[in-house]
């Protein structure tokens, strides 16, 4: 049972899904979102920094881009774009990566070896009266799951049980 | 964060019984293995392997003083998965603030200049 990333395999129980409501036109946004020059000022957490970024904005092309914390430590990400329909939709693939463009495994930024080599978003721009609502997907399960051979339903069930944390 | 325990954890999480279990224990407090038996079409053997694996990865505890061993929900490992996607969304919706900042900038400036962006 194998999930090698195909949007179409994907389940949305797997997903981190984002939506919010941005007071601009689609086309602002989805430029906002698609040209080095704008993304570099939004991209990151608060008080991060994005010193590079370059986007070849077509199917197949490739998106890099180095954060950097408040403290000055640098993570690069790569990802690959699968779809690029202006100004309603990107899909890209999103993988931990170094300088040189290069895929590097999570855990080289201590993040945890179950989280796989490349995870999926899926990016929708929908125009609502002027304003514009944008749909982040992240997609990803861990490796642990895959072997498994049960994958779906794990973002539920943490995002769940966190609610009954958050009780206890 | 202890990679080794998330481990354990995704993999204790990764089957639908378990998540079950862990559902029910949850919203239902401490509960037997006959009674987590219940509703699944299991033996009690096989129920007991899925408790031993969430013993294991530390999800659940097992009482020692009745013979039934009550089972009961451990907090520990799944705030630490739920932190691990907890980082993911937070780091979106700083990402998404911020946006919703520089797209309100973009816009005076264009309407002080008349500029286009």
């Amino acid at each position: 049972m194998a999930n090698n990333g195909d949007p179409n395999t994907k389940r949305p129980e797997q997903e981190l899904v984002i939506t919010r409501v941005f007071g601009a036109p689609r086309e602002l946004v989805f430029k906002a979102w698609t040209e080095p020059e704008h993304f570099v000022h939004w991209w990151g957490p608060k008080g991060y920094t994005t010193p590079f970024c370059t986007i070849d904005l077509r199917p197949g092309g490739i998106m890099h881009q180095c954060m950097r914390s408040p403290e000055g430590r640098e993570v690069w990400t790569k990802g690959v774009f699968r779809e690029v329909v202006v100004p309603e939709r990107i899909v890209l693939t999103d993988s931990f990566a170094d300088a040189e463009g290069n895929v590097v495994s999570p855990t080289h930024y201590g993040m945890s070896p179950e989280w796989p080599l490349e995870t999926l978003l899926t990016v929708t721009f929908d125009e609502q009266a002027g304003e514009t609502k944008v749909t982040l997907r992240h997609a990803g399960i861990p490796s642990g799951a895959e072997r498994d051979g049960a994958q779906q339903g794990w973002v539920e069930t943490v995002d769940r049980l966190a609610e009954y944390l958050a009780q206890a | 964060m202890p990679t080794d325990t998330l481990h354990s954890t995704f993999a204790a999480l990764a089957d639908p019984t378990r998540r079950a279990i862990l559902a029910r224990l949850a919203s239902g407090g401490e509960a037997s293995v006959k009674e987590l038996a219940e509703p699944f079409e299991m033996t009690l053997p096989a129920v007991s392997k899925h408790l031993k694996v969430l013993e294991r990865a530390g999800l659940i505890s097992r009482g020692r003083e009745a013979q039934s061993r009550p089972c009961r929900l451990e907090a520990g490992p799944l705030r630490e998965v739920s932190d691990w996607v907890e980082q993911y969304r937070r780091f979106w919706e700083q990402s998404f603030d911020r946006l919703d900042d520089y797209l309100h900038e973009l816009r005076r400036g264009e309407n002080e200049d008349g500029e286009q962006w």
